[in-house]
């Protein structure tokens, strides 16, 4: 994956540390202020409805991080996210309901059940690739889910488990505006995680792996400790994202984590664009808010009030319809898109780029 | 003068918009005669091929400039559907039978529109009467042949065709000497008997030439040299870089010019 | 002995839904997971032809038989035939994609409620006595026999017909296949519908016996285990299969816990991955190994 060129002409790195820098035109820096502006300055005129919008992208968001990582950028096909953020959710309802342990207790034991189910639902990917390896880990998402159902149904919580905020000297986390910059937080040290993890010799490692497993380890990469870290680091990642959805909800219930939700992320990377971290945003941005403007879209149809009760099967089968149209049409993802128009206007009147590796 | 049954015109293949495989490419195939083209690894021969046998799109390549005439009609870049019902057969150079089909199925197997099984049954017994060992294998299953016998279900499923151009790639790769000349023998007998046209794609000249009537050598996507066989086993570049007969004092690339040489070799 | 007789009825409707997804595997190592929702659609075609041929049984499942085999080619033509080519994981994200969208509309078209084709057709379901005091419903007994039957015409068809041949070809090597004349498209379109007219008979069948509700879904998921078990590409494998889970799944319900029921088969498949990843009668493939 080729480092785009900066926008900038005449602009030229002249030591290592520029060449490794994240932002590094001026052009590049401007933008993110701004970004960054905004995103500061939005729950201040957004409305509550609009805010929580943005808290489920957040969230949303770190588990499709996560899931390109291990899928995008390490190449492990993975069909069971749900089943690691159900972890994560049900690691943060038992403890609180068992021993009342509070969230800086809950979250990192959250990681560390994450982290241990990557290892079991890494081990497959040992001796599998490719559909026996996503099959692998659909069945361990339905294992994960009936423990956690078994949980719910001994301990007598059959309708779910409630869960008390977050308790931060005294003060109970529920405010809207708080819980946006909390997840705001989240989703950008996930981010900044997954900048540094890929710019570093574990990030390089798996791009090996992924291009040409053989290869990589004729080269003295460990494919199985690379590969189990992959799964490791994700599914860590992606269980604390589960906790971090169960104190935001205020309820763990094993109806929320089925296999549609898997599904859903894994929509997030395809119609977000495989192998790019872009595409986690956007991709989870879009699934996202995909539900509420159908709802919006039929809703503003005459004779709304008819159809209101198939908002649900109208979503699902729309949501059905549009990834199967990215996976025909446009299987590079929204970024895909993005780098297409791109390339037009900056490589106008030229129509194609060099090709890669025939100098810059 | 008979109208040539394959006829390509200054062809250019490019795979994936960015790689010229093949260029300036100009050869025909008559009637009942059996065409070699040579070259060593890379030279585009497997490719011209595929351009023929009209199985490019896999690769993403395709013809972009000159002409395929098959029976004076336009063939380049059609579906390869359409080119095996002209009767245009390939034996590939791998995965040249399937493996998990008896050989009797193997033969079986092959599509030939409109003919009675009265007919299928006598081409069937046909190519056990030109490879006897085949008739002794009926059960066994594709994937269990030996190199040489697999090589005989290729040609054998490919006859059964009755092709009106039977094209081979690679037809000695993996096989002992004896073997191949076993096989250039029985080619023979089939193209009198049946009166077929071949064109052969071979690493291995002395193979190629030992059966052909004409010659194209390839090298880097061009023909760089074309004759009839004689002409070709006489000429003293094919001797020295293809039959391995070298002549007295060892000659340097360099030192020879006796046909036009892509710059690739210098240096 | 009705434990007996549950293992063998769950095992035919396992084994009817796998031979679907082994058909398809086994041409195109595709693997359908919408299969539940084709499934599903089939019983409701018959719902909606039993009101159209009220009276007339055999209209009515014939022409739910005809939609179902007309869906499938349907399926193929506008949508996997857009896939030949690409990675096999484009396809089955496809086809799971295919399977939500299917769902969606059948929720639109007939609603979510549970249905019950049995009362729509004016059919009983009474139970049958068998020997040691076991019961069997007639239509699950039904479905036992159609299994077997349907399963008997696929092996002569495969091994004998001539399109059955070609679709054998087709799996084992799609490129030389071509090369000899037949005909990939049509192959692939003739194992869609195959599949779906199986899928559809198994969905009628069990929507006759026990209603048409969504968790005919989770069995035609519950299903692909047992194919997997026993090889993906083999109809053999498909029968060895469907006997193991199902008597895994009957025995542990019975004898363990009752709640373990839509995770037998898939812990049955982990220690199948773990031990033989290509199944009992599976083709040994270019599975990575480390």
């Amino acid at each position: 994956m080729s480092k785009r060129m900066p926008r900038a002409s005449g602009y030229f790195r002249t030591d290592y540390r520029q060449d490794f820098a994240l932002v590094q035109t001026t052009l590049q820096r401007l933008s993110l202020a701004v970004l960054i502006l905004l995103l500061i300055g939005y729950p201040f005129f957004a409305s509550p409805f609009h805010l929580d919008l943005a808290c489920q992208v957040f969230l949303a968001a770190v588990g499709s991080l996560s899931l390109m990582l291990l899928t995008g950028y390490a190449g492990q096909i993975s069909l069971g996210h749900a089943g690691l953020l159900a972890a994560g959710a049900f690691t943060v309802g038992i403890l609180f309901k068992e021993v009342a342990a509070p969230f800086w207790v809950t979250l990192p034991a959250a990681a560390l059940v994450g982290g241990i189910l990557g290892v079991v639902f890494g081990l497959p990917s040992l001796r599998l690739r490719g559909l026996y390896l996503a099959v692998s880990t659909l069945a361990l998402h339905f294992v994960v889910v009936y423990l956690g159902a078994e949980y719910e149904t001994k301990r007598g919580f059959s309708t779910g488990i409630l869960v008390d905020p977050p308790q931060i000297g005294g003060h109970s986390l529920t405010d809207g505006r708080a819980w946006y910059f909390v997840l705001l937080f989240a989703a950008g040290a996930t981010l900044l995680l997954c900048l540094n993890l890929l710019r570093s010799r574990t990030g390089r490692a798996w791009g090996a792996i992924r291009s040409h497993e053989r290869v990589a380890e004729a080269l003295g990469i460990s494919i199985a400790g690379y590969k189990l870290l992959a799964f490791v680091i994700s599914s860590a990642i992606t269980a604390v994202a589960g906790a971090l959805f169960a104190y935001y909800r205020g309820f763990v219930s094993v109806e929320a984590f089925s296999l549609f939700l898997s599904i859903s992320y894994v929509a997030m990377i395809i119609v977000g664009g495989m192998g790019s971290l872009l595409g986690a945003l956007l991709g989870a941005v879009f699934v996202t808010l995909f539900p509420y403007v159908i709802e919006a879209a039929l809703l503003a149809l005459p004779g709304s009030r008819r159809y209101a009760g198939e908002v649900f099967a109208v979503n699902y089968a729309s949501f059905g319809l549009i990834m199967i149209l990215f996976l025909i049409f446009e299987p590079l993802g929204l970024v895909g898109i993005w780098n297409r128009v791109q390339n037009y206007f900056l490589l106008w009147p030229f129509k194609h780029r060099p090709l890669a590796g025939s100098g810059k | 003068m008979t109208a040539p049954l394959l006829q390509l015109n200054n062809i250019e293949v490019v795979y994936q918009r960015a790689i010229t495989a093949v260029q300036g490419v100009t050869l025909k195939v008559d009637p009942q005669q059996i065409v070699a083209l040579l070259g060593t690894n890379g030279a585009g021969k497997t490719t011209t091929l595929r351009a023929i046998s009209g199985f490019l799109g896999l690769d993403d390549a395709r013809v972009t400039e000159g002409t395929i005439a098959f029976k004076g009609q336009r063939i380049e870049n059609r579906s390869p559907n359409e080119n095996t019902s002209r009767g245009i057969i390939l034996v590939p150079e791998r995965d040249k039978v399937f493996p998990n089909l008896t050989v009797a199925e193997n033969l079986l197997a092959p599509v030939s529109h409109g003919i009675r099984p009265a007919e299928r049954k006598r081409r069937e017994a046909l190519v056990y009467q030109f490879f006897p060992r085949l008739g002794d294998l009926r059960s066994r299953v594709g994937g269990l042949l030996s190199g040489g016998e697999r090589q005989m279900l290729a040609l054998g499923s490919a006859i059964v065709c009755m092709p009106q151009l039977l094209l081979i790639d690679e037809l000695s790769l993996g096989l002992a000497p004896v073997m191949v000349e076993g096989l250039i023998r029985r080619l023979l007998d089939i193209r009198r008997e049946l009166g077929l046209t071949i064109l052969i794609v071979e690493q291995s000249a002395p193979t190629a030439l030992g059966i052909a009537d004409y010659g194209y050598v390839m090298e880097n996507g061009r023909v760089v040299l074309d004759g009839t066989a004689e002409r070709l086993r006489d000429h003293k570049d094919v001797q020295e870089f293809y039959l391995g007969q070298a002549g007295e004092g060892r000659r340097s690339y360099r030192e020879v010019k006796q046909y036009r040489r892509s710059r690739r070799w210098y240096g | 002995m009705q434990l007996i007789v549950n293992i063998f009825v769950l095992a035919a409707i396992y084994a009817l839904i796998s031979c679907g997804y082994v058909l398809i595997y086994r041409v195109s190592r595709v693997l359908n997971l919408a299969h539940g929702e084709l499934m599903m659609l089939g019983a409701y075609l018959l719902m909606t032809t039993a009101s159209l041929f009220s009276g007339n049984l055999l209209s009515a499942f014939a022409a739910a038989l005809l939609l179902s085999l007309m869906v499938g080619v349907l399926v193929y033509v506008f949508l996997m035939r857009k896939l030949t080519g690409e990675m096999v994981l484009a396809a089955v994200l496809t086809t799971i994609a295919l399977g939500i969208l299917l769902r969606g509309l059948m929720v639109l078209i007939w609603s979510a409620q549970q249905q019950y084709p049995a009362q729509a057709l004016r059919l009983s379901n009474p139970g049958i006595e068998l020997f040691g005091g076991a019961r069997i419903s007639t239509f699950a007994a039904i479905l036992v026999v159609t299994t077997a039957a349907i399963y008997a015409a696929l092996f002569l068809f495969l091994r004998f017909g001539r399109w059955g041949m070609r679709m054998r070809a087709a799996g084992q090597n799609p490129l030389l296949a071509a090369q000899r004349g037949i005909n990939l498209h049509a192959v692939y379109a003739l194992a869609w519908s195959l599949s779906t007219l199986t899928g559809a008979i198994a969905g009628m069948l069990i929507a006759l016996d026990s209603g048409l509700s969504s968790t005919m879904v989770i069995i035609g998921l519950k299903a692909f285990p047992a194919a997997l078990v026993g090889g993906l590409d083999s109809l053999v494998g498909a029968l060895a299969g469907s006997l193991i889970v199902a008597g895994a799944e009957v025995l542990l319900i019975h004898y363990v816990d009752p709640l373990l029921s839509d995770v037998v088969p898939f812990l049955v498949l982990i220690a199948m991955l773990v031990v033989r990843p290509w199944g009992l009668f599976g083709t040994r493939e270019e599975l990575d190994r480390v």
